[in-house]
């Protein structure tokens, strides 16, 4: 009897722990599903305008005033959107990398700043993480346009106005898998392994 | 008091003393690993001059793993509670005062980049946490393990660090909206 109540405990902890890992798994895949069918509720699998389709176009005005801010036309040097916000954790690791990265790659990018909000909040935050050299726009139009849901985010837009590159960014290696991915001619590192392994499998299925 | 027994038994004890070591130390090293960003999530909450915040940020993570280590070790498993109770209690009450100001959409700063925001579910997790830390406080009864308890801590252990999983995953979930936070 002993025994049995044994192997029945020892079984039903397998089986626990076996349910516990498929929990996890839906979890996830529904916080994935959430993803997907945001922001206009039905579901809606696209995600924004197409990587090497011609960019939207918008014009927009800079928070510290200037010039205004051409967003997606051909202006013969590529354009960097980072969208990002002052209350962003992961945003205010990146500052100081997309200083670097303004000053190393100047001879082709412009990069620009996008949020959302209330104007004297982001002025201050402008000011005080020393963001005078980047033009720092303000629309929800150009977030919702660009399918921005989770920050930071960034899109790279070519010399001729065509979007590039784009995706969540979480470190100084997403960002320069944007640019990689614009020289690879490849709307993502997904997609340039998922080709990678097409290329595979044809060459495979061919010998 | 059959209650009692089995609330405080060795097995529930360790089990759970092990998982809180686990999450603890986990995520004190999610901190810690990426310190700017966690300071940035402190400042977010707008409770402390700027000028502590780097302070705070490296102190609150080295505590938290102290705790969690401490918490292993029988004779130091009473101040590991009580670290790890304060660790906790500060942070739930940072929640609570920002829940209460209607900050919800700040990340919680739980460590990692899931950007959790806050909410209630938030503090009714971290109250569980510190009832089993009570729990483990408090367990001094004394009993012969045999080789299927320790199958039992193991097993309790995964599980319990599983489901701890799970509702952080669902605390993160939500629909997407362009909403800048």
């Amino acid at each position: 009897m002993q025994e049995a109540l044994i192997i029945s405990n020892i079984v039903l902890w397998l089986v626990v722990l076996a349910l516990v890992v498929i929990v996890v798994a839906l979890s996830r895949q529904i916080g994935v599903l959430y993803e997907r069918i945001a922001p206009m509720g039905a579901l809606m699998i696209d995600q924004g305008p197409k990587v090497g389709d011609p960019s939207p176009i918008m014009t927009l005005s800079a928070i510290a005033g200037g010039d205004e801010i051409h967003v997606g036309s051909a202006l013969g040097r590529s354009q960097l959107l980072f969208f990002l916000s002052p209350t962003c954790p992961v945003c205010k690791k990146l500052l100081p990398i997309l200083k670097s990265i303004r000053t190393a790659e100047k001879d082709w990018l412009d990069i620009v700043l996008a949020s959302d909000g209330e104007l004297p909040e982001h002025l201050a935050f402008y000011r005080s993480a020393e963001l005078s050299s980047f033009p720092y726009v303000l629309s929800s139009q150009l977030a919702i346009t660009f399918h921005v849901g989770k920050l930071p985010y960034a899109v790279l837009i070519d010399e001729a106005g065509r979007l590039r590159a784009k995706g969540l960014i979480n470190s100084r290696e997403h960002l320069e898998s944007l640019f990689t991915a614009k020289e690879a001619g490849v709307a993502s590192i997904q997609e340039f392994i998922d080709h990678a392994d097409a290329t595979a499998h044809a060459s495979r299925s061919v010998s | 008091m059959a209650v009692f027994s089995l609330v405080f038994d060795p097995v529930a004890v360790h089990g759970l003393a092990a998982t809180l070591a686990i999450l603890l130390v986990f995520g004190a090293w999610q901190k810690l690993r990426d310190p700017l960003v966690f300071g940035a999530a402190v400042e977010n909450y707008r409770l402390l001059p700027v000028s502590w915040v780097p302070v705070l940020a490296v102190c609150l993570p080295v505590m938290e793993a102290a705790a969690g280590v401490m918490l292993l070790l029988p004779k130091t498993a009473t101040m590991g509670g009580g670290t790890a109770l304060l660790v906790l209690s500060l942070a739930t009450g940072a929640v609570v005062v920002n829940l209460l100001r209607g900050r919800r959409e700040i990340d919680c700063g739980c460590g990692g980049l899931s950007h959790q925001p806050l909410s209630w579910g938030l503090v009714s997790r971290n109250l569980a946490l510190m009832a089993a830390v009570l729990v483990v406080m408090h367990g001094d009864i004394e009993r012969g393990l045999v080789w299927l308890d320790y199958l039992t801590v193991t097993a309790t252990v995964l599980a319990l660090f599983g489901l701890y999983v799970v509702f952080n995953q669902l605390l993160a979930n939500r629909p997407a909206t362009p909403v800048f936070r």
